[in-house]
């Protein structure tokens, strides 16, 4: 198995500080990884080493399996360490163009990107005059458009609106899956890393206290819920795959692509549909029970 | 790779309209309003004062050796503080240093405040015979030839110049990364430049000493290559000044090189 991002042993102290406590981490390739944690954790130090921008007090850290931060490894991966910041002198479009010398991209479609990213209406506007979701917006560009293999996107909705939001996560999905990239993303948004993400790690304290895929951590599969009657019947011809959930609604634990021909089967044995909505695997829970039995654990 | 960086850096310069005005255009342009200004005052003064030959070239020996004075160097010191240390202030180093190596990042820096320094002592030099010109054409002064080595003189006095000017462009470089602000490599290279230049204005002996303020050594390369009769009779130490000055320059700038590859950029 190939990764993206290998932590050993990594430890980073600012004076008292600790900000990585001897992290060991392996990314894999591929897909969509989030680091979560609350402030302080170390999610923007350990992308800060990654990228090349901070130094590690000890131990290693490889990107694609050199050394990180080294020009070889940087050349194939594209970051946005927090709320991007540009020169204000320049415009949206002067700004990838500069970035685009920088990485010694000859062939960049600017405008192009700007238009991916809807800004081609400000393309020739100063970055000084531009809102965060703007900055982010263009901050996505810069990430995507030398095309690289991963993306480290540290916070990208942070600042944002509920709409600004939608929009940005939207476009990680949309140029994640068109560009093929392996993006690691560090959020608070929890629910946006449920949506997006197939892998999480939870940082506390500069220390990994969890990994895995997102449904093992919630401990939980997203499920239908469906309100039919009568009960029993659904529940007899799901099987194991259906519990109760009130009286008159079951949860079905069903992947996605076998919902249509369930509720058809449903229907042709007679059972009356109400209602039927996907139930998501709740990560906040599962975040803050990890998060507090980490506490406890710590105060011992 | 550094060309990359080189041109990502003119590009980035280029569209910097405050930098490039404060830092290349206005010293000059300032240095011909007054030229003009005063010339014209000066001849309502003295109204039937003997018309004086202009000579273009010596002009612009003139301005080019003046182009180095602590006054310039402010407007130099602007450009380098803007270029060297304006991706602290903008915290915008976390979008350039994962996209080239550091040290082709700060030496493409130093390089693009190199070009920018020859250019504006260019444009002391073009503005001074534009000024000379003026002068002729409204005095009706005849022109006259320039007494010595016309290329020579005009590129040495330009090589001396830029040098001592990059000597500031490499202090502000190191004071830039160590402060990690815009402001402190102004100030600091002010000081130094005025607080050099009164040292070496009261220096008269070429001492080791006094060869080590770039200043001094500056002024003495110049000297000794406009005015050799004006010196003593003793062999003028050009290749200790010019050493001295190299060292200045080359010395900072590897300075500023070592301690931003080590520096953690934590909030830039």
């Amino acid at each position: 198995m190939s990764f993206a991002l290998e932590a050993e042993g990594l430890t980073k102290t600012y004076g008292a500080v600790r900000a990585l406590d001897d992290l060991s981490l392996k990314i894999p390739a591929g897909g969509v990884f989030g680091v979560l944690g609350p402030n302080g954790a170390g999610k923007s130090t350990l992308f800060r080493i990654a990228m090349g921008l901070v130094r590690p007090s000890s131990g290693v850290a490889r990107l694609s399996g050199a050394p990180a931060g080294h020009a070889s490894s940087l050349r194939r991966v594209g970051a946005m360490i927090e709320t991007p910041r540009y020169p204000p002198y320049l415009t949206a479009r002067d700004a990838l163009k500069m970035l685009a010398l920088e990485s010694g991209a000859r062939d960049v479609d600017i405008d192009g990107w700007l238009d991916r990213v809807g800004l081609t209406h400000a393309a020739d506007r100063k970055t000084s005059t531009f809102s965060v979701g703007m900055k982010q917006r263009l901050g996505l560009a810069a990430v995507f458009f030398t095309r690289p293999s991963l993306a480290i996107l540290d916070e990208p909705t942070s600042g944002m609106d509920p709409a600004g939001i939608q929009e940005i996560r939207e476009l990680i999905r949309r140029l994640a899956a068109e560009e093929g990239v392996t993006i690691i993303l560090a959020s608070h948004q929890l629910d946006e890393v449920r949506r997006v993400c197939d892998r999480v790690a939870i940082l506390s304290k500069g220390k990994l206290v969890a990994e895995g895929p997102v449904e093992t951590l919630t401990g939980q599969k997203p499920a239908l819920r469906l309100v039919a009657a009568p009960v029993a019947q659904v529940l007899e011809l799901l099987g194991d795959q259906g519990r109760a959930d009130g009286p008159d609604a079951v949860l079905a634990t069903i992947e996605r692509h076998e919902a249509p021909a369930l509720i058809r089967a449903l229907v042709g044995a007679g059972v009356d549909i109400h209602e039927a909505r996907w139930r998501e695997a709740d990560l906040e829970s599962a975040y803050l029970d990890i998060l507090q039995a980490k506490e406890p654990a710590d105060a011992r | 790779m550094l060309a990359d960086a080189f041109a990502a850096e003119r590009f980035r310069l280029l569209r910097d309209r405050g930098a490039l005005f404060w830092g290349v255009v206005f010293a000059p342009a300032a240095g011909l309003v007054l030229s003009i200004g005063g010339e014209l005052f000066a001849r309502r003064l003295m109204k039937g004062a003997p018309v004086i030959p202009v000579d273009l070239v010596g002009r612009m020996v003139k301005a080019l050796a003046g182009g180095a004075s602590p006054i310039t160097g402010l407007f130099v010191l602007i450009l380098a503080a803007a270029v060297l240390a304006g991706d602290y202030r903008w915290e915008t180093w976390r979008l350039l240093t994962p996209r080239n190596g550091r040290a082709n990042l700060l030496l493409a820096k130093l390089a693009t405040a190199g070009v920018a320094v020859a250019a504006s002592l260019l444009l002391y030099a073009l503005l001074a015979a534009v000024g000379g010109l003026f002068s002729a054409a409204t005095s009706g002064s005849p022109f006259t030839a320039y007494h010595g080595e016309a290329l020579s003189d005009l590129a040495g006095a330009f090589a001396i110049s830029w040098l001592q000017l990059m000597v500031l462009v490499a202090l502000a470089a190191v004071v830039g990364v160590v402060t990690r602000s815009t402001m402190g490599a102004l100030v600091v290279g002010l000081v130094f430049a005025f607080a050099q230049s009164i040292v070496a204005s009261q220096l008269r002996e070429p001492t080791w000493k006094a060869l080590a303020i770039p200043a001094f050594s500056g002024d003495l390369l110049k000297t000794a290559l406009l005015m050799p009769h004006s010196v003593t009779d003793d062999p003028v130490p050009w290749a200790a000044a010019l050493a001295v000055l190299l060292a200045w320059a080359i010395g900072l700038s590897a300075a500023a090189l070592a301690l931003f590859q080590r520096q953690d950029l934590t909030r830039e």
